[in-house]
């Protein structure tokens, strides 16, 4: 056994490298389809037929296929209308990478916070609107914070996917996490030892995602309703 | 100061509104009475552009709300509206309630906002609940708030649509109160109830919805002992 330690030991930092990457990718892609997500939340419950159309194509879409797709999609099929890999160049992959992921997960942070929105009873805006309170204003003070508590859990739950989701960008050779362990096997040949370590640096990071999670819940005293 | 001219609105198939005019002078308090979907949440709903109506024109104080180019926005923060389900801000603690408005909407800065809401709260009964949250109050301590959110913003006019009518019985009179001391200050009120006591002592006029028309109207008393309309006499004898 001690064997197994000493490989895991001294690849340390490469797993490191890749459990920071992955860290990157999931903080980026959670912010950027935070934003997206909200964008297409108010299209999609938007009155005007253009607007809200445009939202649920948005949603269907990029939830609709398989993530891995998506990346390839972005990744080799995009450029070849577009020459974003010279535009971007050198920083055309990891571009990609976020942006692929972004458009995944922000389709499910879209009816995620869509959800929230419309479990907000109708009498709040009503009540707002009664005090000549505009559309923006209701939203912004009274109905988006009384949804945002009852988004943490969803939404948490979707950021701990989002982490999860990352290792697929090991495909368009992304270093991260899940790659970093292929990589270091590809000369070790040491799998169990290298999987259980880059197992055990997904956990730690979940983990560490739900005790925020928690501790936010508990700060904003989630009605249970 | 309102006025309310063949009104229609419809729902659908659904006419809830066939043809209402009506009109309210400065100061008056006029009590709106009707069985349960005749109309009456419509009317006043339709007054300050919660709904919008088919046909017909509305005016406060002579601007008209009906029209395409009114801003709502301006026309509610003269319009205040007690709801029956209170619909305090579950976010907001009791003064916040009661400033929102007036800091967002009217741009007040906040130490007149709160000077403004603390007063109200007196008026109302309710200075020690001012950093409550709506779900720590009573029904009755709700809809109190409720009235001074909505004056605070300084209306022409307070609609009230049964406000009374979702609170337990021992808290009705707390509310009745309030109102009471409204209208003795010379506040413009219409107000949708089942409360005969209180339309009689408090109301100068009744209006009579029934199936979206207007089937009578005059003074409390009259209207009480001697309605000259068959459905006026069946919905009266009811609510005795
Ligand atoms: N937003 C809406 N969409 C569809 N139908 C509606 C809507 N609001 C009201 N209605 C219908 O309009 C009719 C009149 O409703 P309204 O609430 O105005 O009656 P009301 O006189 O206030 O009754 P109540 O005493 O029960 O409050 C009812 O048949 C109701 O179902
Ligand atoms: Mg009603």
């Amino acid at each position: 056994m001690s064997n197994s330690f000493n490989v895991i030991w001294q690849n340390a930092p490469q797993l490191i490298y890749g459990a920071k990457l992955t860290l990157f990718y999931s903080l980026a892609v959670i912010a950027i389809s935070t934003v997206l997500g909200l964008i297409f939340a108010l299209l999609k419950i938007s009155h005007r037929p253009v607007l809200k159309k445009i939202g649920e194509g948005y949603v269907s879409v990029f939830r609709g296929l398989p993530l891995l797709v998506e990346i390839f999609y972005v990744y080799f099929a995009l450029p070849m209308i577009l020459p974003l890999h010279k535009w971007f160049d050198p920083y055309f992959t990891p571009i990609a990478g976020i942006l692929a992921l972004s458009l995944n997960e922000s389709a499910y942070i879209t009816e995620i916070i869509r959800a929230g929105i419309l479990s907000i009873n109708k009498g709040q805006t009503e009540a707002a609107y009664s005090i000549g309170m505009t559309k923006y204003q209701t939203m912004r003070y009274i109905i988006l914070p009384q949804a945002f508590k009852r988004m943490i859990p969803p939404i948490v739950n979707q950021f701990i996917q989002t982490i999860k989701d990352t290792s697929l960008l090991s495909v368009i050779s992304i270093s991260e996490l899940t790659r970093q362990g292929q990589l270091i096997i590809s000369t070790t040949f040491q799998s169990l030892q290298i999987w259980t370590a880059v197992a055990v640096l997904y956990l730690v990071m979940i983990y560490t995602l739900t005790g925020i999670s928690g501790y936010l819940e508990r700060r904003f005293k989630i009605d249970k309703s | 100061m309102i006025k309310v001219k063949n009104v229609k609105k419809s729902f659908g198939k659904n006419v809830v509104l066939k043809d209402v005019s009506l009109s309210v002078k400065p100061q008056e308090v006029v009590v709106i009475m009707g069985a349960s979907g005749s109309g009456k949440s419509t009317l006043l709903r339709c007054l300050n552009g919660l709904e919008k109506v088919d046909s017909g024109e509305i005016y406060i104080n002579n601007v008209e709300v009906t029209h395409n180019k009114t801003n709502l926005n301006l026309v509610r923060r003269e319009t205040g509206m007690v709801f029956q389900h209170f619909n305090l801000f579950a976010n907001l603690n009791v003064l916040q309630n009661i400033t929102i408005g007036p800091r967002k909407v009217l741009n007040e800065p906040e130490e007149k906002a709160n000077k403004k809401a603390m007063e109200l709260l007196k008026k109302v009964g309710l200075e020690e609940k001012s950093t409550n949250y709506p779900d720590q109050l009573s029904g009755g301590q709700q809809q109190r708030v409720a009235i001074a959110r909505a004056l605070a913003m300084d209306p022409v006019v307070m609609l009230f649509d049964e406000p009374t009518s979702a609170l337990d019985p021992e808290m009705v009179g707390e509310v009745l109160d309030v109102m009471r001391n409204l209208a003795k200050e010379g506040m413009t009120m219409i107000v949708v109830t089942h409360e005969m006591g209180f339309a009689r002592e408090v109301g100068d006029r009744v209006i009579f919805i029934d199936d979206g028309l207007v089937v009578e109207e005059g003074p409390p008393q009259e209207i009480f002992t001697n309605p000259t309309q068959e459905r006026t006499k069946l919905f009266i004898s009811k609510i005795l």
